[in-house]
């Protein structure tokens, strides 16, 4: 698997910290934002194949980010995160172009299946 | 022969009664009414009315005119000797000697009031005796039949004004416990959403840490035990949030015509083994005459298999659980028991099994039922429960028919809370 560059925007440093050893471990490349101004800002200047996006960040709400990174940057794909585990969260999500979503809390195992798949899914 | 004039005095007393009840006065204010009216046309010394309190079974005074106080705080009276003679519950009884009438309690003071002759107009709802107006006059004399018929129409008036109030402070006080009840609950429920997602976020690094760990220690050693056992009950944490959003969102149901037997058979199915290796004996009555209404038939599957294994749980070995379903009419709904002959439920705990992470199971999250009444809630069902220690629970869910033409066949069989 090649490596995959991928930025967390998520609010807890500790789910930053954890997403960035898991996925380093397995050859990847992580960079985080704690908001979703630094997010967006993260995005516009780097080159990420995925992003790891919490529908729930402090200064705006992920379903705006979600529509902002799809009508302005349509290369990365958006991986969301929900705390919720509501299936209409998801899917409205995903309907403005989130690639999947993980349901938190997971596992090392599902956050590194769900980055291969979906940087596979919009890399073919 | 009773003069025209009386009978308007009769009319007049009856109409101001009926503009007392009209202008919703309280009904002590009414009673008011009767009593000084049925003073002054009977020139009677005083009157009062005594309502049985069905708590302490004493009458109880409510309304008096023309008694000194000294006897009316005489305290209430015991219903024994009112109920003595229950043949007389409509008609008046004259009492010409006071001394000796079993039904006056304080002849004495009577009789230092000034008080010769009395009559007791029993005040019946059904048969049943639920108070008494008992009228004082100064010195004996003979009532007519019209003035006899007069004083129980008046009696017959006070009996129906408060059966009226009661009636209207029953339905008062359900709807408050009912109000209470519900607010209760979608407090809670917008409380557990929020708890819910704050907790999601640490059990998000507490997971990730520790399956990332577990592969990098020694494969069977301690630390990977102690290390699959943090991931299990994180996970077990997750199932538990999971069942709490799904009590807290007020997702409205995917609603389509299904029929409440089919769900109820398949809902079985799922449960099936588990009942066959405790033994647990299933007496399925299904209504033959079943309406299809709309319904989320997954939700109201996971709401029949929720109480279908308290119910096991609540057997022992060889242990029974009947369910039965039916068409009430009248009423345009369907109603749906669950009763098991299991250990039963307390009182005390009985009232609150429907709150959110109220469990009495060591295993228990406490969430099956809170789920179970949100979906009916969402369905605009009912579900109640009553129970007997030792003797069993029922579970009673009641859905209402949604279909635009009422349906008219017989009314199937169903008792409510009697046996389990």
């Amino acid at each position: 698997m090649k490596s995959i560059a991928v930025l967390v925007i998520d609010d807890e440093s500790v789910i930053c910290d954890a997403c960035e050893l898991v996925l380093r471990e397995k050859g990847h490349s992580v960079d985080r934002c704690l908001t979703g101004s630094d997010g967006l800002k993260a995005i516009q200047s780097g080159n990420y194949d995925v992003i790891l996006l919490d529908m729930k960040l402090p200064d705006i709400d992920g379903m705006e980010i979600l529509q902002i990174i799809e009508n302005n940057h349509p290369h990365p794909c958006v991986l969301v995160m929900t705390g919720y585990s509501i299936m209409s969260n998801a899917v409205q999500a995903m309907k403005l172009g989130a690639v999947d979503y993980l349901a938190k809390p997971f596992t090392d195992d599902e956050l590194i299946e769900a980055v291969e798949k979906a940087y596979l899914k919009t890399d073919q | 022969m009773t003069a025209l004039s009386d009978f308007e005095g009769y009319f007049q007393v009856i109409r101001d009664i009926q503009r007392a009840v009209h202008r919703r006065t309280s009904v002590k204010d009414v009673l008011e009414v009767v009593v000084t009216k049925a003073t002054a046309i009977l020139s009677a010394k005083g009157a009062l009315i005594r309502i049985l309190n069905r708590e302490t079974h004493q009458f109880e005074v409510r309304a008096a005119c023309g008694i000194g106080e000294r006897y009316l705080h005489k305290g209430p009276v015991s219903t024994e000797k009112l109920l003595a003679d229950p043949l007389n519950y409509h008609s008046v009884i004259l009492i010409n000697d006071i001394w000796n009438a079993p039904r006056v309690e304080y002849p004495q003071q009577a009789w230092d009031e000034g008080v010769r002759m009395m009559l007791d107009v029993p005040l019946a709802i059904d048969q049943q005796l639920v108070g008494l107006i008992r009228i004082y006059l100064t010195k004996e004399r003979k009532f007519s039949p019209n003035e006899l018929d007069f004083i129980e129409t008046l009696a017959e008036q006070c009996a129906g004004i408060i059966e009226r109030v009661r009636f209207l402070e029953n339905q008062q006080a359900r709807f408050t416990h009912m109000a209470a009840h519900v607010d209760k609950l979608s407090s809670l429920g917008r409380m557990a959403a929020g708890v819910a997602h704050e907790i999601n976020n640490p059990l998000t690094g507490i997971l990730l840490f520790s399956s990332n760990m577990a592969k990098k220690v020694p494969a069977g050693s301690q630390i990977q035990k102690g290390l699959n056992t943090i991931m299990q009950e994180t996970q077990r944490c997750k199932t538990i949030i999971q069942g709490l959003l799904d009590f807290a969102r007020d997702v409205k149901p995917q609603k389509k015509k299904a029929d409440i037997n089919t769900i109820m058979r398949s809902a079985i199915a799922v449960v099936q083994n588990e009942f066959r290796l405790k033994q647990t004996h299933i007496d399925l009555r299904l209504s033959a005459s079943m309406v299809p209404i709309l319904l989320d038939k997954n939700q109201i599957q996971q709401v029949f298999i929720n109480i279908l294994l308290n119910a096991l749980q609540a057997v022992g070995r060889n242990g029974r659980i009947t369910i039965q379903t039916a068409v009430v009419p009248r009423q345009q709904q369907i109603s749906v028991v669950i009763a098991d002959n299991g250990c039963g439920i307390a009182g005390h705990v009985l009232e609150n099994i429907f709150e959110p992470f109220f469990s009495t199971k060591a295993a228990g999250t406490g969430l099956g039922l809170a789920v179970s009444y949100g979906i009916l809630k969402n369905h605009q069902a009912d579900i109640r429960a009553c129970s007997e220690p030792g003797r069993g629970t029922r579970f009673i869910l009641q859905f209402p028919i949604t279909t635009e033409r009422p349906i008219h066949r017989e009314a199937d069989e169903i008792h409510c809370c009697a046996g389990y």
